[in-house]
């Protein structure tokens, strides 16, 4: 088997009694971008921070083709990192501070040039060059920050929630960059975020973390489609989970009952241990609304509340035991006519596009 | 709105403003006065000043004295600093009960302290010749060596303080991307931290100095004759000669001395912290 570019092998980290990351386990390609998705306090900063040699891992390694990195001082690794604060040093000019790195490895002044200018051209900064940082705006200070990273050509580039002090647009335009930059430098880059938008936007593939643990690694749509567990489900995309009780569950399939005596079966399975309360997962926008039964799974409801949000119709209905399901139509969709709370009609969806879960202790 | 404002404030500034010309600029002015009226009127005072070799070796030395205890306490006040930021809380706040008690004890038992410490027959000299150092005592008072030691300890606070401050406003992210970007711990000192640490550095050493320019106590108790500081002189000229004028004419250059020092910080890093 070939080796991975960069493996983070069953790092664990404790701060005292505190289990910051949990044997988080990563294989990484060269010029993959790899982004750790996961609400705060989950330890994606820390695994970054372990990445970068600011911290050092209670258990396991980090491999960068082959060779551990952990006896190396960051000063040596050659990583760039772009931080979620302005670290811009700021008794220097935009040139300066792009040109710092190459200047504590003492590179010719020729080549100090060339590159400076390259660095920032890919971060389209030309003309910035004398302005000081404290005159510039958080994007703009963000985009030094990634030319300063890139300047040396580094392997891995990490990123903790570069854009999080940004506001929505510009955070937008700016992912842009990012995804522009990596295709034009083919650079690794790993990217912490809690934006579940900004993670599908930007990667190859998304590592979602929990409690210091990754619960699944895949594409923004393998994560969608098929997630692994309920805290995935939920994180990723919206969704609304019903609860239910397993009548049988076996093959990577399972048949629900609900509270009203309704029953779905052959509905995809995920996660072990399936007894007892089962949580079935619907997507809003794989939901039907429809007057009478038809052949697929399908439940009555009452419709609770209609919201038009510009190019879709989100509609709240209520199940006849109190929990809700959000429905997302497209504007002017059919289905949505005639429609007002309180009217009864069923929800309708496909076997395959659900999911069950077993439920979680609470 | 701000003129309402700033007209009230200036209100209540005016018992202080009072306060200031009755108890400073008159004085001063008074002085001054002296300087150019006795024995005579004219700047006679000020020729004899510059142009008596005897004076001109105070001036001399009080500016070399004040400059080595300013470097010195530099050298000493910067890791302290460094170590008062990142020291867990509970250690940082016990070296700050001693910076800041040694600053309320009273000045002359500091300096006394350090007249017996270091004698020739003080603690100092036992522990060199203990530790085989040196043979014979050394001569620790009475000279430069004891006015140093003894001005560069009362000094400390006044340097450690302001770089204190400016060390603990610098965001830790800020060293960790100059370690990322390769710069080792000297570099990141020298290129990084430093810079950024010029704005206090600057009105410590600024506060320091004048401090040392105008000291007496120190100097008079641990220094030697050979070694003659302004304020020395000053009260010398006053008290045992009565010789108002010439006295009246070095404090006034010590006070010209010390504004155009501070005009100088002011044109270089801008107004101290507070005054802006
Ligand atoms: N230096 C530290 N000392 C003690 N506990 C820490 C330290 N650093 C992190 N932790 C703890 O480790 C856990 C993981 O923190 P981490 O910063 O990695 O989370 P995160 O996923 O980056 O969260 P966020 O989205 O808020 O940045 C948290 O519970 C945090 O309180
Ligand atoms: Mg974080």
């Amino acid at each position: 088997m070939t080796t991975p570019f960069l493996h983070i092998n069953g790092i664990r980290k404790t701060f005292g009694d505190v289990v910051a990351t949990d044997h988080v386990e990563l294989k990484i390609a060269e010029g993959e971008f790899m982004t750790f998705l996961g609400p705060s306090g989950s330890g994606k900063s820390t695994t970054l921070y372990i990445l970068a040699g600011f911290q050092e891992p209670t258990a396991g390694d980090i491999l960068l083709r082959g060779k551990t990195l952990l006896k190396t001082p960051s000063h040596k690794r050659n990583i760039g990192m772009v931080f979620q604060r302005y670290t811009l040093f700021p008794h220097l000019s935009v040139g300066e501070n792009v040109a710092f790195p190459l200047r504590v490895r003492r590179t010719p002044a020729d080549e100090v040039q060339r590159r400076v200018k390259r660095a920032l051209e890919l971060a389209r900064l030309q003309g910035f060059e004398d302005r000081m940082p404290a005159n510039m705006s958080g994007g703009q200070q963000q985009r030094v920050a990634l030319a300063r990273a890139l300047v040396y050509d580094p392997p891995v580039l990490l990123m903790d929630e570069p854009l999080s002090a940004l506001d929505k647009k510009l955070r937008e335009e700016i992912q842009h960059e990012i995804r522009r930059i990596h295709q034009e430098t083919g650079v690794t880059i790993l990217y912490v975020t809690h934006d579940q938008e900004e993670a599908l936007r930007l990667s190859d593939r998304i590592a979602v973390f929990n409690k210091g643990r990754i619960e699944q690694v895949g594409t923004g749509p393998q994560l969608y489609n098929s997630p692994a567990s309920h805290f995935v489900a939920d994180f990723v995309g919206d969704s609304a989970f019903l609860t239910a009780e397993f009548t049988r569950a076996s093959g990577g399939t399972a048949d629900l009952r609900f509270a009203d005596g309704t029953e779905v079966r052959g509905v995809p399975l995920h996660g072990a241990d399936p007894k007892g309360r089962a949580e079935l997962m619907l997507r809003p926008e794989r939901i039907r609304l429809v007057p009478q039964p038809g052949a697929g799974p399908s439940l009555p409801v009452t419709i609770a509340d209609i919201t038009f949000l510009g190019n879709v119709t989100s509609i709240l209905a209520r199940t006849s035991w109190g929990e809700e399901v959000g429905i997302r139509l497209p504007f002017g969709h059919p289905m949505a006519s005639g429609l007002a709370p309180g009217a009864q009609t069923q929800i309708e969806w496909d076997a395959a596009s659900a999911h069950a879960f077993a439920a979680r202790a609470h | 709105m701000a003129a309402i404002a700033a007209r009230r404030g200036f209100g209540f500034a005016l018992p202080a403003l009072a306060l200031l010309v009755a108890f400073f600029v008159m004085p001063v002015m008074w002085l001054l006065l002296r300087s150019v009226t006795e024995p005579g009127l004219g700047f006679q005072n000020y020729a004899t000043l510059f142009g008596t070799a005897t004076y001109a070796k105070v001036f001399l030395n009080t500016f070399m004295v004040a400059g080595i205890v300013t470097v010195i306490t530099l050298l000493l006040a910067f890791p302290v600093a460094w170590a008062l930021v990142i020291l867990p809380p509970r250690w940082s706040m016990v070296l700050f009960a001693i910076v800041i008690l040694s600053m309320w004890t009273n000045l002359l038992a500091r300096t006394y302290a350090w007249m017996v410490l270091l004698q020739r027959t003080g603690l100092v000299n036992q522990i060199l010749m203990g530790l085989g150092i040196t043979d014979a005592p050394l001569e620790l008072v009475n000279n430069l060596i004891g006015v140093t030691i003894g001005m560069v300890y009362i000094m400390l606070p006044f340097m450690i303080l302001p770089i204190y401050g400016v060390i603990r406003q610098i965001d830790a992210s800020v060293l960790q991307a100059a370690s990322l970007c390769g710069a080792t711990r000297w570099q990141a000192l020298w290129r990084v931290l430093l810079p950024l640490c010029v704005p206090g550095i600057a009105s410590g050493v600024l506060m320091v100095f004048v401090m040392a320019l105008g000291y007496y106590v120190t100097p008079s108790l641990l220094g030697g004759t050979s070694h003659m500081m302004l304020a020395e002189l000053i009260a010398q000229l006053v008290q045992s000669l009565v010789n108002w004028g010439l006295g009246g004419a070095a404090a006034f250059v010590l006070l010209v001395a010390t504004l155009a020092l501070y005009a100088l910080q002011i044109r270089l890093v801008g107004l101290p912290k507070g005054a802006q």
